[in-house]
């Protein structure tokens, strides 16, 4: 099959520039071919070496494969030459992998100069780099990384983006939520030099930003308001929810925001709020299914814990450890288990009632509560001493008691991390092959050699691993994250992989702007002012704009020689119709709501149904983040546009263009009220003419001044409308009033059902699911 | 580099259906030469040639959710029936967990009739007897294993190769590797019959960390067939179509002024999904079928049964989608209801559902379309040679279940006909000769759609990934 130019290009991918011509370098070329090739085999497991031969370090390579200098009396060059049905060819012809011309001309010249390894980047601490030189104009230190690099590539930056795209690209991006036409109106009309940076300022004070960054960061924590597996019975969990979405209002520091998830219990007076955070690691899933074992599922979430530590944070793919020593990563399965040991001493064990818990009690309750207790109290006090048989009334009124206090429920409670104490605590084992009923010797809590040292005097505890990972010795956590929130941002991260950063993920795009933000951002984890630094840039301000041919150059726009643009995700999508509609309740926090879904009815192999009772009043059009997320079966209208199901952590989420999320968009009952919403809003405030009331609709949605062509082809679609429904006053009330309801007084159903089409068209144009 | 870059780069111009030219039947004629590395970045469900030349084409994948009691079914134990009632010996069950049974519980015989089938005399029990009159045209694997005893993790594993969520399915794969041949409808698609999911959820249909474009579309033989298929009420065709036009004039608008490829593919996707209305809505409309078939599939229109989901299978597959994969609950034999018995409650559901799996076996025969589908049916796991634990004390005979040696049937592309694979020991407790251990029966079912199940792989957070995770091996034997 022939493939299209465009898939060809991408697979050359963009890898760094070179940064001296012709000069391999071990990382970005010789070590992306020995991994995919050789590794497996000749790499750091030593239980699947073959011949001996470990081809990741420059010592075993010099044992016995490669003579420096002198490629053509090299064994590997040798081996990878031979043809193909020469039984010492490799790798071995049942791979079905054949290195290529170029490759093996990469090693040649490798071992010509030399043969020499290096660590692998991402493991070497990120140093400041100097700031490069650019004719184009910066606004600040990421343009000038992002503008000589265009240089170099013979490109140029866009054009500013006009006012009203910026902001609704930068609304978007920061809260998620389009900007209120009053907001783009005192942006558009400030002629303050500073006018973008006020606007900035404004959206990332506003309560949304919380919102909007806590989905993001929810998908990181797996979080969901069911506990998983066959049953999926639903859980309590969202004060963790609020928490995260209060702390990124309140600009709380990464490094507090890390250590709080992962060992706020741990910390000196915890608060309630450092409780609450260690609900991070209560996303576990539970199993409640019948005849399973708690300990089997216990150890499947400290399993989960370690995995999602190391890939939220470090950018490391533990998983591969859990079972045999890393075939690829410098991390045996010891160290694996060092680390699993930080997380094997807390109270959970996969029991149906999440205990440990934090329970909130009203004062009432309380109040309520300590009475009862008095009051038992009182009783067994009098019933001390006396017979079983005496005393009949008495012993009555104590068992209703006891009754009561046991009815008597907190408003809300959330399961939190809880540390086992002395004679409690477990003693961690390796487990042969990933199995936890096959164990092997002890081992004591610890991190992997290849990464930083642990300090040497720090108790080896949860609360100092926490730190660990924040350290600033640390490589990769700072550029880990910074690489997460420029993918927020920009779409696609410095390092695409922004789940792997280990040896066998790609290289990062630009390795001098990735350290310099990593380096920056480490300086104060001061998330707001980061992403305000992201967005200041002139790289983010430009039109999104694009030829042909530097479409076909640049397709997924790594290189940034034009404005970002990318789907919105799953919430947004939702979310924004509402807004537009006027129908987006701003009602933040709280128990978890259920909008409007189709009834399904399907329900769980043992579990009850799926379906749901729709929430009412404002609770049902309250943002996409606070909808229930039931894991064995997400939101169908948000699933469509790829929101996972959270089971486990997820680093990245597609971004797929597909027919159902065509047919959610045009048919989903929630859109179809939104569009009600919309008609009747266009009547009520769009002005008298047809032209006045396109325009409105348009305006609304995408927050820009229409052009003629625009407001006239919705004018036509009006009136062509408007003529089939005057014909038709049955289909007319009803497209016009289901779901929404009763038409308000005076407006013809007519009216608003041709309305209704106009508003249901824009809320699907392409330029509503995409920033501008 | 990795393949996955190709897919990111494309994950804003993917399409959910294969929107080429090619139908049904254009294949062999599209002079595909050599299989592409990847699929199409624009077109990742366009037709792909497997690894090599395979027999079979698509998928009808038969699950009986909560997994049938094969002893009464196709693993005739004559011993067994002889020491019914004694004590189980303690060997089998030293170092055992069981779902719900402990202590020393009773054998139990089958109280089905078995005999001989077919020319070929594949063992049967009377509680399938419509299944009967194609034995000749079935394989019986009875020396089936699996890792797991409950049925979540046993479901996933069957379907995804891991125990936990989180990896492709089946389905996916195939569609991953094959795509699809229609143009108008999902490459994979999943029927569920009564509404009953399997324990193992969507995870059983799932993409994983495969583009979701692979991932089972759920198709509901009552009511809408495909999620927000239908226009809201109020909305005839003829006025949707007006939107859909201005939609297009609006939308090309955007793409003359800022020039993104993608808005062009979200016009084609709009356009796909009008015709999805109209071909979906067709296709899953068994009215349209002769009353002699709906009879000899037991099917009624407007029903959610599993009989209507077998007649589905044959239209759907016959539009040219790959994969097609079905769930009937009501397999959980524990005995703790009538339903649940060996006796008449195994032979009640046993003939309803295996005589739409027999016309179903004949249907695809009739249309010379068995020879390129594989029809698989079977559970997840087996069930115990012994009475469960449970409901030892009362009236009604209920099995535990049991992941070390059970039985599945498997038909038509390039599978041999009448003919029984391996066999379990003298009891029933453990695989007697030739093990199928569960991946060795996907990388037998990838074998014969064309691949080698060891190369069909994804790189994922840095490691390539397959359905057989580093297992399985092709079962040689059943191949025709």
């Amino acid at each position: 099959m022939r493939l299209p130019a465009l898939f060809a290009l991408a697979t050359l991918g963009f890898a760094p520039a070179a940064r001296a011509q012709d000069a391999v370098d071990f990382n970005r070329d010789v070590r992306p071919i020995l991994s995919n090739n050789c590794f497996q085999c000749h790499g750091p497991d030593e239980k699947t070496r073959k011949a001996k031969l470990r081809l990741d370090t420059q010592d075993g390579a010099l044992a016995a494969s490669v003579v420096p200098g002198k490629p053509d009396a090299s064994e590997l060059i040798a081996r990878v030459i031979a043809p193909h049905d020469d039984a010492a060819a490799m790798p071995p012809a049942k791979s079905g992998k054949r290195l290529t011309a170029k490759e093996v001309d990469t090693l040649k010249r490798w071992i010509k100069g030399g043969a020499k390894y290096a660590a692998h980047w991402a493991y070497i601490k990120p140093a400041l780099p100097p700031v490069p030189q650019t004719k184009f104009d910066t606004a600040n230190a990421v343009d000038t990384f992002l503008f000589a690099r265009l240089e170099q590539e013979g490109l140029k930056p866009q054009p500013g983006a006009d006012r009203y795209a910026l902001a609704r690209r930068v609304a978007l991006d920061l809260t998620g939520l389009p900007p209120t036409a009053a907001e783009v109106e005192a942006f558009v009309s400030d002629k303050a030099a500073n006018a973008y940076e006020t606007f900035v300022d404004k959206m990332l004070a506003k309560p949304a930003y919380g919102e909007h960054f806590a989905r993001f960061w929810l998908d990181l924590a797996r979080y969901a308001d069911s506990a998983g597996y066959a049953d999926d019975p639903l859980r309590t969990i969202w004060k963790y929810r609020d928490y995260v979405i209060e702390s990124f209002n309140a600009n709380k520091r990464f490094d507090a925001f890390t250590i709080e998830q992962l060992a706020g219990d741990l910390m000196p007076n915890a608060t309630v709020a450092q409780q609450i955070a260690t609900a991070f690691h209560r996303n576990t899933m539970t199993n409640s299914e019948g005849g399973t074992n708690d300990e089997e599922f216990r150890n499947v979430a400290v399993v989960d814990r370690v995995n999602t530590t190391y890939l939220v944070w470090m950018g490391t793919s533990m998983a591969c450890a859990q079972c045999h020593t890393h075939k690829y990563d410098p991390i045996t399965q010891i160290e694996y288990f060092r680390s699993y040991a930080f997380f094997n001493n807390t109270a959970d064990a996969d029991r149906p009632d999440e205990s440990p818990k934090l329970e909130f009690w009203s004062d009432k309750q309380r109040e309520q509560k300590a009475d009862l207790e008095a009051r038992i109290a009182d009783l067994e006090a009098q019933l001390k001493g006396r017979k079983p048989d005496e005393a009949k009334p008495e012993r009555d009124a104590l068992a209703g008691l006891k009754k009561q206090l046991a009815a008597l429920k907190p408003d809300t409670s959330v399961p939190v991390m809880k540390e086992l104490t002395g004679a409690q605590r477990r003693k961690t084992r390796l487990q042969y092959r990933g199995n936890f009923l096959d164990l092997g010797d002890e081992v004591t809590e610890g991190t992997p050699a290849a990464l930083h040292a642990f300090p040497k005097d720090a108790p080896k505890t949860r609360l100092e691993f926490a730190k660990w990972l924040v350290s600033s010795e640390n490589p990769l956590t700072a550029r880990v994250i910074a690489n997460r929130f420029w993918e927020q941002i920009f779409g696609t991260g410095i390092v695409r992989t922004s789940e792997e950063f280990g040896i066998q993920g790609e290289l990062p795009s630009h390795f001098e702007l990735l350290d310099w933000l990593a380096v920056d951002f480490q300086r104060d984890w001061d998330v707001k002012r980061f992403l305000k630094l992201l967005v200041m840039s002139n790289a983010y301000r430009q039109s999104a704009k694009v030829t042909p041919e530097l479409f076909e150059r640049d397709p997924e726009n790594r290189l940034l020689a034009r404005g970002p643009r990318v789907r919105l995700t799953a919430e947004m999508v939702r979310d924004q119709a509402l807004s537009a509609a006027g129908l987006l309740s701003p009602k933040m926090l709280g128990p978890s709501v259920r909008p409007q879904q189709p009834n399904l009815g399907v329900s769980a192999a043992f579990g009850g149904s799926i379906d749901w009772q729709t929430s009412a009043g404002e609770d049902k059009f309250r943002r996409g983040v606070y909808t229930q997320w039931r894991r064995s079966n997400p939101y169908p209208s948000m699933s469509t546009f790829d929101a996972p199901n959270r089971d486990t952590c997820v680093v990245r989420r597609a971004r797929t263009n597909t027919p159902l999320q065509a047919l959610v968009t045009m048919n989903d009952p929630v859109y179809i009220e939104a569009a009600q919403a919309l008609a009747r809003r266009t009547i009520a405030h769009g002005g008298k003419t047809t032209e006045e009331r396109a325009a409105f609709a348009l305006q609304a949605c995408l927050v820009r001044p229409t052009t003629q062509a625009e407001v006239s082809r919705l004018v036509k679609l009006y009136d062509d409308a408007k003529a089939k429904f005057t014909k038709d006053a049955a289909k007319a009330a009803q497209f016009a009033t289901a779901p929404l309801g009763p038409l308000p007084k005076g407006v013809e159903a007519a009216d608003a059902a041709a309305w209704t089409v106009v508003a249901n068209v824009i809320l699907n144009l392409d330029e509503m699911l995409l920033k501008r | 580099m990795h393949p996955q870059l190709a897919w990111l780069q494309a994950t804003t111009r993917r399409t959910f259906l294969n929107g080429s030219a090619l139908g049904l039947g254009a294949l062999a004629l599209s002079g595909l030469e050599g299989r592409s590395a990847e699929p199409s970045a624009d077109k990742p469900l366009a037709p792909r040639k497997p690894h090599f030349a395979a027999k079979a084409k698509r998928v009808i994948y038969l699950h009986m959710s909560g997994a049938p009691p094969h002893l009464d079914i196709f693993d005739y134990k004559p011993e067994l029936q002889k020491r019914d009632g004694q004590n189980c010996p303690d060997e089998y069950l030293k170092g055992k967990r069981f779902a719900f049974t402990s202590g020393v519980p009773k054998l139990l015989g089958t109280r089905q009739p078995f005999k001989q089938h077919g020319k070929s005399g594949v063992w049967m029990s009377d509680a399938i007897k419509p299944l009967h009159a194609v034995a000749d045209d079935v394989t019986v694997i009875r020396s089936m294993r699996t890792d797991e005893f409950n049925h979540a993790p046993a479901e996933l594993l069957l379907y995804t190769g891991f125990a936990r969520q989180g990896r492709p399915s089946l389905g996916a794969w195939t569609c991953y590797g094959l795509g699809s041949e229609s143009e108008n409808l999902p490459g994979f698609v999943v029927l569920i019959s009564n509404g009953v999911q399997p324990s193992g959820g969507q995870g059983c249909w799932g993409s994983g960390f495969l583009p979701s474009v692979f991932q089972g579309v759920q198709c509901r033989s009552k009511g809408e067939p495909v999620l927000y298929l239908s226009d809201p009420p109020g909305l005839d065709r003829d006025t949707r179509r007006m939107g859909l036009d201005a939609l297009k004039d609006l939308n090309e608008l955007q793409e003359k002024e800022l020039g993104h490829p993608e808005t062009r593919t979200r016009i084609s996707q709009y356009e796909l999904a009008f015709r999805m209305q109209m071909s979906a809505t067709e296709v899953m409309d068994i009215s349209r079928e002769p009353q002699k078939v709906l009879d000899a599939y037991g099917a009624k229109p407007g029903a959610g049964t599993f009989a209507n989901n077998c007649l589905l299978a044959r239209r759907l597959v016959e539009q040219g989608v790959r994969y097609v994969q079905l769930f009937d609950w009501g397999w959980d034999f524990h005995g703790t209801n009538p339903n649940e018995d060996i006796r008449d409650g195994l032979t009640k559901k046993g003939t309803t559902t295996t005589q739409s799996v027999a016309a179903l076996i004949q249907d695809l025969k009739n249309r010379d379309m068995l020879k390129d589908t594989l029809v698989i049916w079977g559970g997840e796991f087996g069930r115990t040679p012994f009475r469960e634990g449970r409901t030892a004390g009362g009236q009604v005979l209920g099995r535990d279940h049991y992941p070390d040696v059970f039985s599945l049937m498997v038909a038509g592309g390039g599978i041999k006909g009448g003919y029984t694979h391996g066999a379990s020991d003298e009891l029933g407790f453990k695989v007697a000769e030739n093990e199928v251990h569960v991946h060795d029966l996907q990388a037998t079912l990838q074998h014969c759609l064309g691949f080698d199940h060891t190369k069909l792989t994804y790189r994922f957070q840095g490691r390539d990934y397959r359905l057989t995770d580093v297992h399985g091996k092709v079962v040689k034997d059943i191949l025709a």
